[in-house]
């Protein structure tokens, strides 16, 4: 019976280690069945149809039809908060973590590419006074596997921070608020990148690089804690 | 130099029918005539990278985006080139069978200010297009510059009129470059109205600086269906905002409602009047 329960306990720890939970005080936005508390963008220049949908439990971000991606919002806007997520990411495929995303997708984005520069703060369709880059990303980064994200978003002038599998990447305290109309809450989205146009038209390029065919993105335990 | 007033002839419902091909209402809005015909929507046809092509020629900025100069392999150009052709779609054939006024610009703040007697925008300036408005709001204005002129002409386009206007002939998607010369994009706010090339048939603004109301209800897919539905929980936005860029300041983008607020204005459409002789 003591050998069972052993089992037992050795089997829920094993699990736990292996799908590691929100923290305690975050409030999930994600029930691990279908997508009630996002909606898709119809306004994005990334796409407006997106192809996301719940599968085994997660997220997962891919494009439909052929080069159009697109960007998953969350219905409630944010100010301060800290985000928890868990990512897997396919290589070769461009995606990120938006925050304060306004309806179209205007955001300070986390990227999320590999190779590439996952970790860094960048500007999606708009300028950012001050990107930042983690550096030391490759000590906790898992390969293949899910790696979780912590953000804090703070302040109308937002500072933000990133921690990745608990390790410090980096803090950001922008000099000014660089949203449109002065904005100081926004959504939580996930992107996939588009690769391709409508048509082949003259001037155009293309982007085959930034999603590669039938690759996704993959995220679970995605929890906020308003501050 | 002295205004030429040009009169053409259309077959409308049967009998002739004589337009100028430019108007100006009582608020000043300025119009101009669009003819009937034919636009085919939602020709989808994205293109795909094949083994020739390379990405290590690409400037430095773009590498990150193109995978660090990985090209694909073969196995991912096969798919590519699979889902490419599995998801390429002729369009549909839309007609339009009467010919109408089209604004040549969007709705300015001045002209809102006229007939509403209030300014919703977030932008302010007279000649800035109005914005911050939603689809409802829109059919009251419509509805009021109805009364004022006493008919029933003004409407919103349909999105196949739109599209029709603002391809002004093309049966192609726009041209990089020329979305560049006539389109504001990439800016911190709405700009004034016809500040950059018109298209054409003289339309300013169709692509970029506010998204514009078109009558039809969104469907959620990438492109209009033959027939737009009968009810829905949005109406479909197009030509994309300043805050838009190349990608979706198109022809083709068949966007839907609620957008940002501050980059969603509208055009508005007034109907050949049968008495128009």
């Amino acid at each position: 019976m003591t050998k069972a329960i052993n089992v037992l306990i050795f089997f829920s720890v094993a699990l736990s280690c292996a799908r590691a939970q929100v923290p305690s005080g975050f409030k999930s936005l994600f029930n691990g069945k279908d997508l009630e508390q996002w909606h898709t963008s119809r306004t994005s220049h990334q796409g407006t149809v997106g192809n996301f949908y719940v599968e085994d439990g997660v997220i997962t971000l891919k494009q439909n039809p052929y080069g159009q991606g697109g960007i998953l919002l969350t219905n409630k806007k944010f100010k301060d908060f800290e985000l928890y997520v868990e990512v897997k990411i396919d290589s070769f495929c461009n995606g990120g973590i938006f925050l304060r995303s306004t309806e179209t997708g205007q955001a300070y984005q986390i990227e999320l590419a590999m190779p590439g520069g996952t970790g860094s703060l960048l500007g999606e369709a708009m300028q950012i006074s001050q990107g930042a880059e983690a550096k030391d990303i490759a000590k906790a980064w898992k390969a293949n596997d899910w790696n979780s994200f912590r953000v804090r978003m703070v302040g109308e002038v937002p500072k933000i921070s990133l921690w990745v599998n608990g390790v410090f990447m980096w803090e950001v305290k922008q000099p000014k608020n660089d949203f449109t109309a002065g904005a100081i809450e926004g959504m939580i989205g996930l992107q996939s990148h588009w690769t391709a146009l409508y048509q082949a038209i003259p001037g155009g390029f293309n982007m085959p690089g930034a999603w590669r065919p039938g690759a996704a993105h993959r995220f679970r335990n995605i929890a906020v804690k308003e501050l | 130099m002295k205004a030429r007033i040009l009169l053409i002839c259309f077959l409308l419902g049967g009998e002739w029918v004589m337009a100028q091909t430019k108007i100006t209402n009582t608020v000043g809005m300025e119009f101009v005539l669009i003819d009937a015909g034919t636009v085919v929507i939602g020709e989808f046809k994205p293109p795909y990278p094949v083994p020739a092509d390379t990405v290590k020629s690409l400037p430095h900025d773009y590498m990150m985006y193109m995978g660090q100069g990985r090209g694909y392999n073969e196995k991912e150009f096969k798919l590519a080139r699979e889902m490419a052709t599995r998801d390429s779609k002729e369009g549909h054939v839309f007609q339009i069978s009467r010919p109408y006024y089209m604004a040549t610009t969007e709705v300015t703040q001045a002209q809102w200010k006229k007939v509403m007697g209030y300014n919703p925008s977030q932008f302010t300036g007279d000649s800035l297009p109005v914005e911050n408005v939603s689809w409802k709001e829109v059919q009251k204005f419509i509805k009021k510059l109805n009364t004022l002129e006493r008919h029933k002409a003004y409407r919103l386009p349909s999105e196949a009129e739109w599209e029709h206007a603002a391809r002004a002939g093309s049966k192609k998607d726009i041209p990089w470059k020329e979305i560049e010369v006539s389109a504001n994009l990439n800016k911190k706010t709405t700009v004034a109205v016809a500040s950059k090339k018109p298209n054409a048939w003289g339309l300013y603004d169709m692509l970029g600086n506010v998204w514009e109301w078109v009558d039809d209800y969104y469907n959620e897919k990438l492109f209009a269906d033959p027939e737009p539905p009968k009810k829905g929980k949005q109406h479909v936005l197009k030509g994309a905002s300043f805050v838009g860029d190349v990608k979706n300041a198109t022809y083709m983008t068949h966007a839907g409602g609620p957008g940002n607020g501050w980059d969603v204005g509208f055009r508005i459409v007034k109907g050949v009047e049968k008495n128009s002789k």
